[in-house]
């Protein structure tokens, strides 16, 4: 009989559903760094009313990362402790940064511009630890399980770790000019692109001792897709479509997910060991389909106000 | 000062800091809805006004609120792995877990709600989608809630096999939904919670309307003052009410924390009530005696006619007894709001205008926050109450706690960056209620002029 670790891979799917939602704002802070003028209206009607929603993600991906792996809770508590506590911070800097943002009018030194500085460069750095934590899970990069310890000069030592963050940055920087739709950019666009699929599969490639899943080939054929539609002009529009785009870039991060399974940690832990199983499991699938069922229907409620496009003036101002 | 020590004050100071951005979220969400009720009714301006600002101050409320709770259900696995190695092995996850969906319910409706107003052209859409927030922001409380009851009254697991053995078994993953103390712990903390938030925001109505000079915003803080002040008067009552119930249904589960609160030393019949005193040899002397006041209170509450007394209870197991204190002077705190809040239902019976009455409007000033003191307090109250225990009788709080020292630096910066969140926080909602340039196009859109 086939056994599947329902919640590994649940959790997963959250999990891909958040990053490839973190990431569309990670995009759009690059882009505001850049060109704050130029790229305010596109990116600011896009994360403005959305960075609330991403947010809900990350905490639904926490709790059933909860759920799912109670063993694992002390060791990682212990081994992240420092870079969990950094991205806190790093939270509540971005979630009020850009909530004051929203509605300053200019008086004194601080004005709408600094905020939303202040807002893309705390998503930046939340990005980076968020990366540095993954790494370490993906290939234990710097950790050291057994004594529940994390040494920074172990993860610098080892390159996969930095290669997995430069060519997620790369990616990021690719996506960009597509989610954001900037054509201007979109030669750059499939130029960073491909050089991030190349330094992350290299990367993937360090944290597995050289032995990869061809699966990998999905992700990647995945990510290039993306930069080569948008250039051909009759299907730009779709693959630049926020919805398409967070779809697509969410599966493609879901097929990395023989990343971290069957084992994590690089090869050290077995997963299926550490996930929650009985009636605590059972519990969870209901709770899943009754919770998926509302946040389906919210987000068809949202869908809907989004397509009828009745925006409140007030509320984005470019 | 120890790991175990920074893990106990790093938290308290986070979820302190965090009640309070709670407490007036909900309660602003609370007067939006009024709002669009009023205006759906009577369609006046000043409605349509006041929610075109409080929305505002919601969004930012909102999204710190949001940050800080995040940052406290990290910090749950962060500094106490433990306790949560625990909740994730039994059925109290669930509670967690569906609390993500009431989360969801209030963000996703929240942004239809904020950013895409006139979406939906159903009359009633607005008041629905506002009391759809505020359902969402009161099921979080309210499940966020049931995880403490199940704190203090543990149970869905073979709790006696997990004390000899440290594994769990038994499971049963519905149970903390109904734990012993959970309906009576729910009710207190939602209705105190409402309470603590109408009062702050009662207490800067009153304050701006009387400092306001421009007559367009004093009609608009004027209608504040009364909606708040009509709101306090019922949610003290419903605190009241609660509270009470509270007490009988630890007497019944929690008998030490019961016996700490009341400073019972040896259990009796016929027990005074003890207000206040002097901790003397670890024993309460002095203070205010009204006898037999307790046993009577309990009997007529419960039924229990022997209360019990900390001399039952092994000392190491025994609270901090200054918990004493504090739960005198939130019980008299709020016997005090109450007081005055029943000066001002009688004002209102008696059709007086209470905008008239500076005197009055200085008091709410001050009543606002000393109910937000007498709500931490109640806080400190009830956690310090339980100490040593995390989960009450299964997992000390040194058990649970993180002894990693990482975690110290960015403690230290995390509590500081609240100090500074806060107050900032407070600021930004008194700056966007007065920035208010694109209101008229909104009034214009819900079918209003000024």
């Amino acid at each position: 009989m086939l056994n599947i670790n329902f919640l590994f891979y649940a959790n997963f799917a959250i999990f891909s559903i958040f990053a490839a939602m973190i990431l569309t704002e990670l995009m759009g802070s690059i882009l505001l760094l850049l060109n704050w003028k130029k790229y305010r209206g596109p990116v600011l009607e896009y994360v403005v009313p959305v960075w609330e929603i991403t947010g809900t993600f990350g905490a639904f991906w926490v709790v059933t990362a909860d759920f799912a792996y109670p063993p694992i809770l002390i060791p990682v508590a212990s081994i992240f402790s420092f870079a969990i506590m950094v991205f806190l911070i790093l939270f509540v800097a971005r979630n009020s940064t850009i909530s004051f943002a929203e509605f300053i009018r200019k008086r004194g030194w601080l004005d709408e511009r600094k905020l939303y500085v202040g807002y893309a460069l705390s998503s930046i750095f939340l990005g980076l630890v968020l990366l540095v934590i993954l790494s370490g899970i993906i290939g234990g990069n710097g950790v050291n399980l057994s004594a529940f310890r994390f040494s920074s000069l172990n993860w610098l030592y080892l390159p996969s770790g930095y290669l997995f963050i430069v060519g997620a940055l790369l990616l990021i920087v690719g996506f960009a000019p597509v989610f954001y739709r900037v054509p201007s950019l979109s030669k750059l666009s499939l130029l960073f692109v491909a050089f991030g699929i190349i330094v992350s599969t290299l990367s993937f490639a360090m944290f597995r001792n050289w032995t990869l899943s061809p699966y990998v080939l999905v992700s990647d054929v995945i990510a290039i897709l993306i930069p080569v539609l948008y250039n051909v002009n009759n299907v730009a529009a779709i693959v630049s479509n926020k919805i398409v785009f967070i779809s697509l870039l969410s599966v493609d991060i879901f097929s990395l997910n023989f990343m971290v399974y069957p084992t994590a940690f690089g090869g050290v832990l077995r997963v299926d060991s550490i996930t929650n199983t009985g009636l605590l499991e059972s519990s969870f699938i209901v709770l899943t389909v009754v919770g998926s069922i509302i946040v389906v229907a919210l987000i068809a409620l949202y869908a809907i106000a989004v397509a009828r496009k009745v925006k409140e003036p007030s509320s984005i101002r470019f | 000062m120890s790991v175990e020590t920074f893990d106990r004050a790093l938290f308290a100071f986070t979820i302190g800091s965090h009640i309070i951005i709670v407490s007036v979220s909900i309660s602003i969400i609370l007067f939006i809805t009024i709002l669009e009720g009023l205006f759906l009714f009577r369609r006046e301006h000043r409605y349509s006004e006041l929610i075109y600002r409080l929305k505002r101050v919601f969004v930012i409320s909102f999204g710190v609120g949001t940050a800080s709770g995040i940052v406290m259900a990290v910090e749950l696995v962060n500094l106490f792995p433990g306790f949560m190695t625990l909740v994730s092995e039994t059925g109290a996850i669930n509670l967690f877990y569906a609390e993500v969906f009431a989360f969801f319910l209030e963000t996703i409706v929240l942004v239809v709600y904020v950013y895409f107003e006139g979406a939906y052209k159903w009359k009633y859409s607005n008041l629905v989608f506002s009391s759809l927030i505020l359902l969402g922001t009161l099921l979080s409380a309210v499940f966020i809630t049931l995880v403490n009851a199940w704190m203090n009254t543990p149970n869905g697991f073979n709790i006696s096999v997990y004390e000899a053995t440290g594994k769990v078994t038994g499971v049963s993953p519905w149970a903390p939904f109904l734990t012993s103390s959970g309906f009576s712990e729910v009710v207190h903390v939602t209705t105190t919670t409402v309470f603590a938030g109408v009062m702050v925001w009662c207490a800067y109505f009153s304050y701006k309307y009387l400092r306001e000079r421009d007559s367009a915003n004093k009609i608009l803080y004027g209608v504040m003052v009364k909606i708040t002040s009509i709101s306090s008067i019922v949610a003290i009552i419903l605190a009241g009410v609660t509270g009470s119930g509270e007490m009988s249904t630890l007497l019944s589960n929690q008998q030490l924390k019961y016996a700490a609160l009341d400073a019972n030393y040896f259990p009796g019949t016929n027990v005074p009530e003890r207000l206040f005193g002097s901790l003397v040899n670890g024993l309460f002397v002095g203070g205010i005696q009204i006898p037999g006041l307790q046993s009577l209170l309990a009997t007529v509450e419960t039924g229990i006619k022997v209360l019990p007394g900390l001399s039952q209870f092994p000392s190491a197991d025994w609270p901090p007894l200054w918990v004493h204190t504090t739960f005198d002077i939130m019980v008299t705190g709020g016997l005090l709001l109450g007081l005055f809040l029943f000066i001002l239902f009688i004002l209102f019976l008696t059709k007086r205008n209470l905008l008239k009455y500076r005197w009055l409007l200085w008091t709410q000033v001050a009543a606002g926050l000393s109910a937000l003191v007498v709500y931490e307090i109640g806080w400190v109250t009830d956690e310090v109450g339980r100490q040593p225990w995390i989960v009450y009788n299964v997992m000390t709080v040194s058990k649970a706690a993180n002894y990693s020292s990482g975690q110290l630096a960015p403690g230290y910066f995390i509590i500081a960056f609240y100090l500074v969140l806060i107050p900032a926080t407070f600021y930004f909602y008194d700056r966007i209620f007065h920035t208010i340039p694109e209101s008229s196009l909104h009034n214009r859109k819900r079918g209003v002029e000024h």
